[in-house]
């Protein structure tokens, strides 16, 4: 390899979490910058494989068919993605809700898992995390943790390549990114075919932070005569807009990810939620072109 | 934490070709000494037979759209082999080790080249900014290689991994070290 001994930035990307994860660390002597890389990647894969809701031997999997009937002993990663969830479904009143899983099967947008118990009807509420580490659902449930598994994976990845001394990293999990370090990063936004301008392209540019996106456009399908996209409000169970995109700019990556489907559904009424968590948000959609939310914001 | 939200002028922003990026990650070699470290590297390029071919397609479910097989012995055991799928637009290279009983060691991603967004990767609208790249400079001090919105399928790349799997059982495995 060359450059070992040269301190410059190290880029590689590997298939994880259903998308394309990348990193870039600098401030490491190459050998040392692909050491810390490799450790990044090995915690991204464990999430990966502890969170899929395809994989019928992870958490979520064992979960969803099991967790109806009886506690079910997760790995303390999962137990802290669930802590994250259900603190977030409790500030927003449940329009985050990771049991939305049923709709997005109902609408298509996610297989039935297979072996999980029938007729899931319940919510955020009925998921019981224990003192002694195990989970139990009340009723029966469909979970998903896939974006904010994302979040969470970029975070953990982020902690474990700071901890291995980079001065400067950036995780990139399918848009999920995270900047952490001296210089600021710019991230485009990719709004999608139906918002996009021909005339500017927008930007974030991030120090120290996280940022997540969602749009509706290009999952939207028809079922039973109205227009669903991947994003459900938790609250109302009803389809969050289809030609809305949103970033959230947060903290911490999970957070980023979780909040964007609490701005997705309720538009500028996530303020409350966004204060709450230090974040901001930025919305585009046809009728009202771009919206900001956070007086911190700069906007130019 | 720090952030600024702007809207980029594309006349201002756009190089001949469009926006796109291209991010190369690492080389083949790069790539075989991070999955196998302190091994040598045997070259054995194969090309498929017609019923290899086949043979693949059917139990993995994938097109076969090359022959030639990039493929490496390691020495202390195992195989390494440089391929490539296409993803939307472009054609995606990568690296993928497998451990001497032929399962996988690691995936890398050799590069990755994607365009700014959906319609940017159209002709048509490409075309309204041919020669107006020489006008004022671009707003920032480096260019932009994280879009976050559009999220990104790694099918391409499971189903080539799929594909490269079947490869194995088919046209390596029987041949022995």
């Amino acid at each position: 390899m060359k450059s070992q001994s040269k301190k410059l930035a190290v880029e590689r990307a590997q298939p994880w979490l259903g998308t394309l994860v990348s990193m870039r660390v600098e401030g490491l002597p190459a050998a040392d910058a692909h050491r810390a890389i490799d450790a990044a990647f090995d915690e991204v894969a464990a999430i990966h494989r502890l969170m899929s809701f395809h994989d019928p031997r992870s958490d979520v999997s064992r979960l969803n068919s099991h967790g109806y009937h009886l506690p079910v002993t997760v790995h303390p990663s999962t137990l802290d993605v669930l802590h994250w969830a259900q603190n977030l479904s409790l500030l927003s009143d449940g329009c985050f809700d990771v049991s939305v899983a049923a709709e997005l099967v109902d609408w298509q947008l996610l297989p039935v898992p297979a072996g999980a118990v029938r007729s899931p009807k319940g919510s955020w509420r009925d998921i019981e995390l224990r003192s002694d580490g195990k989970v139990r659902f009340h009723r029966p449930l469909w979970i998903d943790l896939g974006g904010i598994a994302k979040g969470y994976a970029v975070d953990r990845a982020t902690q474990c390549l700071r901890a291995r001394g980079a001065s400067f990293s950036l995780v990139n999990a399918g848009g999920d990114i995270r900047v952490a370090g001296q210089h600021a990063e710019p991230i485009g936004l990719d709004t999608g075919p139906d918002t996009q301008s021909t005339v500017a392209l927008p930007v974030i540019e991030l120090k120290d932070g996280s940022i997540a996106s969602s749009s509706g456009h290009r999952q939207r399908r028809w079922h039973l005569g109205r227009q669903c996209g991947p994003h459900v409000d938790g609250a109302s169970r009803t389809p969050a807009a289809t030609d809305r995109f949103v970033c959230v700019i947060a903290e911490q990556c999970v957070m980023a990810d979780a909040l964007t489907k609490v701005v997705m559904a309720k538009g500028s009424h996530s303020e409350g939620a966004l204060r709450r968590f230090g974040a901001s948000a930025h919305i585009h959609d046809p009728r009202n072109g771009w919206r900001h939310l956070d007086a911190g914001v700069e906007a130019a | 934490m720090k952030s600024r939200f702007f809207l980029l002028p594309l006349a201002s922003f756009v190089l001949p070709g469009g926006p796109a990026y291209a991010t190369v990650y690492l080389s083949p070699e790069q790539a075989q000494a991070l999955m196998f470290p302190d091994a040598t590297f045997q070259p054995d390029p194969r090309t498929l037979t017609n019923k290899q071919a086949k043979a693949i397609e059917h139990a993995s479910g994938v097109n076969v759209r090359g022959r030639q097989l990039k493929l490496w012995r390691v020495s202390n055991g195992g195989w390494f082999i440089v391929d490539e799928v296409v993803g939307k637009h472009e054609f995606i290279p990568f690296a993928l080790g497998l451990d001497d009983a032929g399962a996988v060691r690691a995936v890398e991603i050799l590069e990755y080249r994607e365009a700014y967004g959906g319609q940017i990767r159209e002709p048509d609208w490409r075309k309204q900014f041919i020669g107006k790249q020489a006008g004022s400079k671009l707003q920032l001090n480096k260019s932009i290689h994280n879009i976050s919105g559009a999220t990104l399928s790694c099918k391409h790349i499971t189903d080539g991994v799929n594909r490269l799997l079947a490869t194995y059982e088919i046209a390596i495995k029987e041949t022995g070290r």
